[in-house]
């Protein structure tokens, strides 16, 4: 069953937050598989849970979070039973990880060659002239001019691109097999966006790390990875190729972030967003996590909440319109109303 | 690549919900407020009990203790608690050396370090808001020769200040009241200046400065309530650090001077028979610590309900 | 920084003379020191005679000035107990508090910051309920009712240390534990909310996904960072020190200048008190300087 090429297999993963005011399941039941090499965008509103995703992967959820249940299977080794201890041996060496802001992201009292060579000398057995020589190469590979220069410098004298340059430098140092990059790009500006992303692009390519790109923007992600997947309220709702997904976006949700996503194509379409804001886990919705805000809500989706169904070429879908016993029974009980326009 | 419309405002949420329990509490009165909040706290809790039987203490301690000040039982000099061996049953705490009853003492005690402790305050607090508020409020010159007092009074210990006037003006209550309270004003003075810069240049104030208003009015309408919570939380901490230098001078002999009793003095005349008669320093010294206990955990509790900014620091 | 140590020393030419002019107009304030100074069986000629020599007789602003002149070179007259100059006495004393001083911090430092680290790395377990619950303590106890309560059992019932004095190592041990358990308590403090807003860095979190050891993450990439702040604080608790040793030495007998100032302002030997005062407030100034500069070297963000 399992497949020569996978890399991760994260399945029925739950993270939840114990807080003073009650249970925050923040990651409720996440399940997906990335190969090796492979290319994958995990999409959603902010609040949906991919940062905890992600943290959860490796191994950094702060107190009071804690993974209950799921498996997370890298490789052969089941992280997610992982000891702190254990996964130091993974973290900045198999996953590397990325963060959203450049600026803090950072010690400011230590030197960029500081802090990059401590992840080489961590990992790798090398002698410290070693990983300065290492270190400078990699800084010069994410296109940072006087590399050698930039070494001994602090980080508050370089700019947020720049600063974003030297962690994708630091996370890609010991080669590792797979990068998460949590919205590595939001927090700079536009210009500085498209460069870092094609930057990320040709050295994970070139390196054949795989990389989990984290986004609340589907527009980013078209002309860069090969798989999206869909976060709603901690949960999957849709995951495929990102060619199908573009051309026939199943979820109802999904539908909603492509229309607030410009395209070029169609510019005389109005820009639609989607109603409302994501749940908290404090006030989660009954039956479907998404009935309020959906066009489509059916009786059916107030009550019941719909699994995570895989279709036709592997895409899977979390929505009662693709279910054709529920559907049947929507259509005899009250005509046409509620169907779903394609 | 194309300039983006995101679907949702990119502001994470809160990171924890607010607590339906918190909204309850905003709808009732304040005082119904603060009791709740009070009560969430346990050192909250202490810290007011304490204080509260303090005061008790400190208002009847006429009424309250079994002796005299400074009434002699010359049967009984030096006698231990009536609880440890070879005590007797009508002196709690034991006696000191000239027979005299050491509860009774430190409840007299009570009052004197209340007294110095809030007056001093007063002294300070009424001096310091004050000079704040005029040279925050009017600046210029005014500003400039207050903020350099300030620095000079800041960066050298205040008990060099207060040793200075101690040593030429006559020692007792009055004399320390002045003396803590002249040189603590500085505290207040920084804080309530600073809250008047940024109060000043609201929009509701600027508006009442436009239309006239008088100077007075303004600061007594719009910049006096807005320092008032950073005022009360600073005085509170300031009564606890004061009796812990009012009880310091005291016991060096610059302080409250007998007939008058304090903790501090008591603690100087033990001093002398700690190789024979332990009680005589030790229990001074406990009332000390718990009154300053209480009022710290009181004015830590106060910042945290008054200022939000501080919470949990 | 060239610039930056000129600056900041400027700025304390106008803080020593306002210290000196209230210091001044106290005394002054006070009246005659003449008639301390003389046998009581003096002369009104020898009065007027001493008063002519002090410059008593001369207008104030004038008597400031001599007395500025004068401290700038040390001279603060004769102390009138020890027929000697005040200045000379007070420096006798300085090696004496020095020593406790130093001992009583290094015992705050060693105590309060692995405590405050310690307590925030575990944050609301029993150790940092019970780490937090004795700072407060420590700041809420007398110090020299402390000081009391160890010589009583220390000293006095189990004799394990001397009750005062100053001499060996074992002398210094419990004024220097008394004297550092105040700022032991606010360091230990500051320490530990420091460590928690550090802790909750994106740059520590980054240090996590290197997988490098959890030492690393709390010493190199947390503390250094709340040693920042810390070393200010350490720098403004000299007052606290200031206030803690001049009771402390009392209670133990140690013969420093916190002693010598007690003793002259019980007995009003004002040459004295004015020269103790003038030395202190240019240490603790100077202490406070260092710190600054301290500040400033640890953290690469500020700019000369
Ligand atoms: N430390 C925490 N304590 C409590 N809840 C948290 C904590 N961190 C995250 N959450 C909750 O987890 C949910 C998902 O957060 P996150 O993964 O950061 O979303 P995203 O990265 O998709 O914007 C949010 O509702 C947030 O409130
Ligand atoms: S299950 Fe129902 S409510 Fe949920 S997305 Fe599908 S149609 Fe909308
Ligand atoms: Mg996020």
């Amino acid at each position: 069953m399992k497949d020569e090429n996978q890399l991760l297999n994260v399945s029925n993963l739950q993270t939840h937050f114990f807080t003073e005011n009650g249970t925050v399941p923040s990651v409720d039941g996440v399940s997906f598989q990335v190969n090796k090499g492979e290319l994958v965008a995990i999409v959603g509103e902010s609040g949906s849970g991919k940062s905890v995703t992600s943290l959860s992967i490796m191994g950094l959820v702060e107190d009071p979070g804690k993974i209950v249940g799921g498996d997370i299977m890298f490789e052969d080794k089941n992280l997610a039973t992982y000891t702190n201890k254990q996964m130091r041996k993974i973290r900045g060496n198999d996953i590397a990880m990325i963060f959203q802001e450049p600026l803090t992201s950072l010690n400011p009292v230590f030197t960029i060659g500081n802090q990059l060579r401590e992840a080489i000398l961590q990992h790798q057995n090398v002698d410290k002239a070693t990983a300065k020589k290492m270190s400078i190469d990699m800084l010069t590979q994410v296109g940072i001019p006087r590399a050698d220069k930039v070494y001994n410098s602090f980080p508050h004298s370089l700019s947020g691109g720049m600063r974003q340059r030297v962690m994708i430098a630091m996370s890609l140092s010991c080669n590792p097999k797979l990068l998460i990059a949590d919205e590595p790009t939001t927090a700079l500006d536009v210009t500085i966006q498209a460069q870092i992303l094609e930057l990320m692009k040709d050295l994970v390519k070139k390196m054949d790390t795989a990389i989990i790109l984290i986004t609340h923007d589907l527009g980013v992600v078209a002309e860069l990875v090969d798989r999206v997947i869909v976060m709603y309220a901690g949960q999957v709702v849709e995951q495929s190729d990102v060619f199908t997904l573009f051309k026939d976006p199943k979820h109802p949700y999904t539908k909603g972030l492509l229309d607030s996503t410009p395209k070029i194509q169609d510019l005389n379409e109005e820009l639609i967003s989607i109603k409302g804001t994501v749940p908290t886990p404090a006030n989660m919705p009954e039956g479907c996590r998404f009935h309020p805000r959906c066009p489509h809500a059916m009786d059916h989706c107030i009550s019941h909440e719909p699994q995570l169904e895989t279709m036709e070429n592997g895409r899977e879908v979390r929505c009662w319109l693709f279910d054709e016993e529920v559907m049947e029974h929507e259509r005899q009980k009250s005509g046409n109303e509620g169907t779903p326009q394609k | 690549m194309s300039q983006q419309v995101t679907p949702e405002p990119i502001p994470e949420p809160p990171v924890e919900p607010t607590p339906e329990s918190k909204r309850r509490l905003k709808k009732s009165s304040p005082i119904t407020r603060w009791a709740k909040l009070l009560l969430k706290s346990k050192t909250g809790t202490v810290g007011l009990f304490i204080v509260l039987v303090v005061f008790i203490v400190g208002i009847f301690a006429d009424q309250l203790a079994p002796f005299g000040v400074n009434e002699q039982n010359y049967a009984n000099m030096l006698a231990p608690p009536s609880w440890a061996e070879g005590g007797t049953s009508e002196h709690f705490l034991g006696t000191d050396n000239l027979g005299r009853d050491i509860l009774s003492r430190i409840i007299y005690g009570t009052t004197i370090s209340l007294l110095v402790g809030i007056f001093s305050v007063v002294v300070a607090g009424v001096l310091g808001m004050a000079a704040g508020l005029f040279s925050g409020y009017y600046g210029g010159w005014l500003d400039t020769i207050t903020m350099r007092l300030v620095d000079a009074f800041l960066s050298i210990p205040n008990i060099l200040f207060i040793l200075v006037i101690l040593s030429v003006l006559n020692p007792g209550i009055l004399t320390l009241i002045f003396a803590i309270g002249v040189t603590n004003w500085v505290i207040y003075a920084r804080l309530i200046r600073g809250e008047v810069l940024s109060v000043k240049e609201r929009e509701y104030v600027k508006a009442a400065k436009s239309i006239g208003t008088k100077n007075m009015t303004i600061i007594r309408r719009h910049i006096l309530p807005n320092v008032f919570s950073t005022f009360i939380v600073i005085s509170t901490l300031s009564v606890a650090t004061t009796i812990i230098l009012e009880a310091s001078l005291s016991f060096l002999g610059m302080g409250v001077q007998p007939p008058d009793v304090s903790w501090g003095y008591m603690l100087a005349d033990g001093r002398d028979y700690l190789a024979t008669n332990w009680w005589l320093a030790t229990f001074p010294g406990l009332a000390i610590t718990i009154t300053v206990l209480g009022i710290i955990f009181l004015g830590d509790w106060l910042r945290d309900v008054l200022d939000p900014r501080s919470q949990g620091r | 920084m060239k610039r930056f140590l000129i600056q900041r020393l400027l700025q304390l030419i106008p803080v020593l003379i306002i210290m000196t002019f209230i210091v001044f107009s106290l005394v002054y304030v006070a009246g005659d020191p003449v008639a301390l100074m003389l046998p009581e069986e003096a002369s009104p000629e020898d009065v007027a005679r001493v008063q002519e020599s002090l410059g008593l007789n001369e207008p104030f602003y004038v008597q400031y000035g001599i007395f500025l002149t004068n401290a700038v070179q040390g001279d603060f007259g004769q102390s009138y107990r020890y027929n000697q100059d005040a200045m000379s006495i007070v420096l006798e004393r300085v090696p004496a508090t020095m020593e406790l001083a130093i001992a009583s911090m290094i015992f705050a430092t060693i105590i309060a910051i692995p405590m405050g680290i310690w307590s925030a790395t575990r944050r609301n377990t029993f150790i940092d309920l019970f780490i937090t619950g004795s700072s407060v303590l420590g700041k809420a106890m007398p110090n020299f009712w402390l000081g009391i309560m160890f010589i009583l059992i220390l000293a006095v019932n189990t004799q394990i240390f001397p009750v005062s004095g100053r001499g060996t190592f074992m002398h210094v041990v419990l004024p220097a534990i008394t004297l550092g358990t105040a700022v032991a308590a606010e360091m230990t403090r500051l320490t530990r909310s420091n460590m928690i807003e550090i802790l909750q860095q994106d740059y520590v979190r980054t240090a996590k996904a290197k997988g490098v050891s959890n030492g690393i993450v709390t010493y190199k990439h947390s503390f250094r960072n709340a040693l920042i702040p810390v070393v200010t604080i350490m720098a403004l608790q000299t007052s606290t020190l200031v206030g803690g040793a001049i009771v402390t030495e009392q209670v133990f007998a140690w013969p420093g200048i916190g002693q010598l100032l007690v003793q002259a302002v019980n007995a009003r030997d004002m040459a004295i008190v004015q020269a103790a005062v003038f030395l202190i407030a240019l240490l603790v100034i100077f202490i406070n300087f260092i710190a600054d500069v301290l500040y400033r070297l640890l953290d690469p963000r500020i700019k000369y």
